[in-house]
């Protein structure tokens, strides 16, 4: 094989292979070890009868069986070992329990029925790669369901610590500890998800519907994940493939009346009978929305369509197993009309303006400025257990193509003002070992190359440049296990190299290369309280290099009235600057993370703090006023600075009674710019929580529930000065620089007031005989209020969406 | 059997490797045409038996943050009749293209734009007052018009005060595409140009 060797990391890349191919002659060779155990036992339901068809598996990726009608189970060919065993049946609880398997082990298992498994459709949670000494928060079950048909950073804002900025009703990006974008990692079903990540408009290209259950992880050295995840990281798990013969699969069907949109989604599962193993899914979604509306008229232009489609299929043997995922997603958002502004005029004019310029007659129709993206993932994952060993190899493909249409000159109209074609490749080694059952090693190596391609014809400058991004990153976590005590360390090295090629705002081509190399480290504990509780501890270091549009962006950005400069250019001529000659340093960041979980019978609560320090934080700065011919334009240069963001999380639940329950949660959070001693912009405000829910347990086929809750959403009041573009435009006219003469953060428009919502929910599940059937009703800003929100983008033109019903219909088999 | 499952995921591993790595081409993109940019406004003052008078406005460095530069002041003659003509250049592209004179464009979708100009200092007699940018009811004399009978206003017509005067002259170039009227103002639609001159009447 002959490679064509551009540069240091590809021959490290080629190393890497041969280091692949080594590895994977490796386990061949262990699997010559002799794994001639067998596990067998019965599993009995709580009056002591036996369960047929109850799934018994080896958790996490098999094998796994049912078992027979007398209630009997075997499993073969185990190697010596620890093994995590899982027994679950629908309507009971799951049974899971470590064993050590030395010799030939028989094992009984009683289920005790689990009351609220029944009352919705819960699809089996699995996930992967959470590590027990991580601060994590998961939504699944009916907290999953209650969100359906919605965006993904939508969805995960029903999490504390999680919040969203936005642009405009349909248009949500993570945020998780005030940090986003490029600062949170998500991992699409075990893959980095890689698109266009920069702008605050760039939503994840996933559709929550292939997630059984999504996971956000806080602390800032996720080590296992890769750089970059300074605020978190986002895992969105679908859901195991079967094992068993048979075939299953839901349906949703979800309307809304806010904006007319009609979701459908579902997919289909089976087992083969033939290859006793090999299980596949095949899934979909289909939505189609039309504009939004606040209390008091149409947001125009702010409709999306989304089509979307995975196909998933595994075939697992007693000990190894290998498996296939390939999705693509496709979408086109439309953007507030109104929100299409050219200099600090018009954004003065539109934001003196209710309703926003071009309010039309509701409509389906999505016009420019509107996003066209499209997102196609394959995925070959191939696992092994040998012995105390657990090996696993994953190549990741993606290939993101983001078009973006604005307002333009004639048939410029129908061209992308922004065009790129971002292709991924990862390719992921793991290996994890128990030494002995209380000291576990877990070592992989990371590595990705990724090209990025402007689409051609755009006719405007590239906002970011062409790049080839090549980079490797090595972990080692080592996780020692006491009576009481977890305690982890991981260390992580990363080499990446960008070669970059981009154009000037002369239209002049630059070229470029950039290095960057980091060590990161983590050291976190678990210290298990009484039989319920659990503290964790958790000091990592993360780092981020700048990217590349931190580095090189110029122009303007879609419906922002300002004109941005990247870290590289300089300030004299906005020529392009050599990364060397330039003091741009990667972002490093210290967070401390400590959280509390107790789980009692009626009292759960989880409560979290944290404390993030990040040193060469990146963001813009207001630089000044510029006098262009198409008139005046604020201008904000990438800046680095120190900042510090710390708070809290806090989720309670509580049991009244059998029936009754409660649920608050909390999210607060302090950031600051400590260099400049200034106040950050587009900072979550504090929020919280208060929800009470009944169910009416299981009353023959039937079983409802109701729920009814309030978010409180504080005015954010840690917000930088405030300059109105009118003001910046008067100035100027008097020949003053407002922005000159002091260049503290400063916000177009002041902070918007909280703001209480009202929301409340009822369900009804038939529970058939094979089959569930449930319909569910809920009311969104009950009260129809007419409010702003700090984070959302649009806020400088429009109201938020008012009133909303939906009304979902789900139904699986 | 037991090794089948590895080979091929090896074997997908390599094909993986071959398309990983040969993706590094040197090769340099394409520069794109950048025909929105405009890099030059030149006004053309003509009076019946003078020469014209041409003033600019540049802004080489299009988004820089440089500002833009005038070439001068206009020099005007104290009541003299005017007709003044716009020209939107964009230096980036070359001489010989069509898309280096924005004008043609703007032109081209009349029924979408419309120049608005405002003054201050009393420098014209006709139209009096100070222009369309704070009230587009105010008098401004448009020679052009796009098909639907609606002013354009790349050329306009103008009479010099009988004083001498000195103030500025305000060109605001606004798309409006779906909105344009018989009454929609300054405030409506988005910016192409908004440019300010120096005058003098002398």
């Amino acid at each position: 094989m002959i490679f064509y060797l551009c540069n240091p990391v590809a021959k490290s890349v080629r190393y890497l292979f041969t280091l692949a191919f080594g590895f994977s002659s490796l386990l061949s060779l262990a699997q010559n070890a002799r794994c001639t155990l067998t596990l067998s036992g019965v599993v009995y339901d709580n009056e002591n009868q036996p369960l047929a068809g109850a799934t018994v598996v080896v958790l996490p990726n098999g094998p796994g069986t049912t078992t027979n009608n007398r209630g009997r189970f075997e499993l073969k060919n185990f190697c010596e070992g620890s093994y995590q065993i899982e027994v679950r049946f629908v309507g009971f609880g799951s049974y899971r329990q470590e064993i050590r398997l030395g010799q030939n082990t028989q094992l009984t298992v009683s289920l005790e029925p689990d009351e609220t498994a029944l009352q919705e459709v819960v699809v089996e949670d699995h996930a992967p790669h959470v590590e027990a000494t991580s601060t994590f928060n998961r939504l699944s079950g009916h907290e999953l369901q209650e969100t359906m048909g919605k965006p993904l950073g939508e969805a995960l804002r029903q999490l504390a610590g999680v919040n969203t900025i936005q642009t405009g009703p349909a248009i949500f990006k993570p945020v998780i500890h005030g940090l986003h974008s490029n600062r949170v990692l998500i991992l699409n079903n075990g893959i980095r998800q890689e698109g266009q990540n920069w702008g605050t408009e760039h939503a994840p290209e996933v559709d929550p519907f292939i997630a059984s259950n999504l996971v956000v992880i806080k602390d800032a050295a996720a080590i296992k994940y890769g750089s970059d995840a300074l605020g978190g990281v986002v895992l969105v798990n679908p859901a195991e493939l079967p094992r068993d013969p048979g075939l299953g699969g839901q349906l949703h069907l979800i309307g809304a009346s806010n904006n007319g949109s009609l979701i459908t989604s579902g997919f289909v599962e089976g087992g083969s009978k033939k290859w006793k193993g090999l299980g596949w899914r095949a899934q979909g979604s289909i939505k189609k929305a039309g504009d939004s509306r606040a209390q008091e008229y149409v947001l125009s232009n702010t409709g999306f369509e989304e089509q979307s489609f995975s196909l998933a299929a595994a075939y697992h043997k007693a000990n190894r197993g290998i498996d296939v995922f390939v999705s693509h997603f496709n979408t086109n958002i439309g953007i507030l009309r109104g929100s299409a502004t050219s200099n600090a005029e018009d954004l003065a004019n539109a934001m003196e303006r209710e309703p926003p310029q071009q309010t039309m007659p509701f409509t389906y129709d999505i016009k420019p400025p509107r996003q066209d993206v499209q997102h196609t993932l394959f995925k070959l994952n191939a696992h092994q257990t040998a012995g105390k060993n657990d090996y696993r190899l994953q190549y990741g493909f993606q290939l993101n193509v983001r078009s973006e249409f604005d307002q333009r000159r004639g048939s410029l109209v129908e061209i992308p003002a922004l065009g790129f074609r971002l292709f991924t490749h990862t390719l992921d080694l793991e290996w994890q070992r128990q030494h002995h059952a209380r000291f576990q090693s877990n070592w992989g190596i990371n590595v990705m190359h990724q090209v990025n391609e402007k689409i051609d014809g755009t006719q405007t400058i590239p906002f970011i440049p062409n790049f080839t991004h090549n980079a490797i990153g090595l972990f080692a976590l080592e996780k020692f296990t006491l009576t009481h005590w977890t305690v982890e360390a991981g260390l992580r090295a990363d080499l990446r190299n960008y070669d970059v090629a981009g154009f000037d705002f002369q239209n002049q081509l630059y070229r470029s290369e950039i290095h960057f190399q980091n060590i990161s480290g983590t050291v976190s504990a678990q210290r298990i309280v009484g039989k319920r509780g659990s503290f964790t501890s958790s000091l990592s270091s993360a780092w981020r290099p700048a990217n590349l549009a931190e580095l090189y962006s110029i122009g303007t950005h879609q419906s922002a009235a300002a004109i941005e400069y990247g870290l590289l250019l300089d300030e004299e001529t906005t020529q392009v600057v050599p990364f060397e000659n330039s003091g741009v340093k990667p972002e490093q960041a210290l967070k401390w993370v400590s959280g509390f979980t107790y789980t009692g019978n009626r009292l759960t609560i989880d409560v979290a703090a944290y404390l993030n320090y990040i040193r060469h934080f990146i963001y813009l700065r207001p630089r000044g006023v510029t006098n262009s011919l198409r008139g005046v334009y604020p201008y904000f240069r990438y800046t680095q600075t120190n900042a510090t963001f710390a708070g809290a999380d806090l989720s309670v639940g509580y049991k009244l009674s059998e029936r009754w329950s409660m649920d608050g949660k909390l999210s607060y959070l302090r950031a600051r710019d400590v260099e400049e001693n200034d106040f950050l912009i587009f900072i979550p405000a504090n929020r919280a929580d208060i929800s009470i829910r009944y169910e009416s347990g299981k009353k023959g086929v039937v079983s409802w529930y109701a729920e009814s809750g309030v978010r409180w959403i504080a005015m954010q009041t840690r917000a930088p000065r405030v300059i109105t573009p009118r003001q910046l435009i008067d100035a100027t006219a008097q020949g003053i620089d407002l922005i000159a003469q002091d260049d503290s953060n400063f916000d177009f428009m002041a902070a918007p007031a909280g703001v209480q919502l009202l929301h409340a929910q009822v369900g009804v599940t038939w529970q058939l005989k094979n089959a569930k059937l449930e319909a569910r009703l809920a009311g969104e800003n009950l009260t129809n209020e007419s409010y702003r929100e700090y984070t959302n983008r649009m806020r400088y033109y429009a109201n938020e969406t008012g009133r909303n019903f939906i009304l979902g219909l789900h139904f699986s088999f | 059997m037991k090794n089948k499952l590895f080979s091929l995921a090896s074997l997908l591993l390599m094909a993986g490797a071959l398309v990983f790595l040969s993706g590094c081409d040197k090769d340099d993109p394409e520069p794109e045409n950048i025909p929105e940019v405009i890099t030059k406004v030149e006004l053309t003052f003509s009076a019946v038996g003078a020469a014209d008078i041409v003033v600019t406005a540049t802004d080489p460095d299009g988004e820089g943050p440089q500002e833009y530069a005038l070439s001068g002041p206009v020099n005007l003659v104290k009541n003299t009749n005017y007709g003044l003509s716009v020209d939107l250049i964009n230096e980036f592209q070359p001489l010989t293209s069509t898309e280096r004179f924005i004008t043609l464009e703007v032109l081209e979708e009349a029924d979408e734009h419309l120049f608005f100009y405002g003054w201050t200092g009393n420098l014209f007699s006709d139209p009096a007052g100070n222009g369309n940018i704070d009230n587009r009811a105010d008098v401004v004399n448009y020679l052009d018009e796009d098909d639907g009978g609606l002013p354009l206003g790349i050329l306009t017509d103008w009479t010099t005060a009988n004083a001498t005067a000195t103030g500025t002259l305000r060109i605001v170039l606004k798309h409006q595409p779906g909105i344009k009227s018989a009454t929609s103002t300054a405030n409506d639609g988005e910016s192409d140009l908004d440019v300010t001159f120096n005058v003098n009447v002398n």
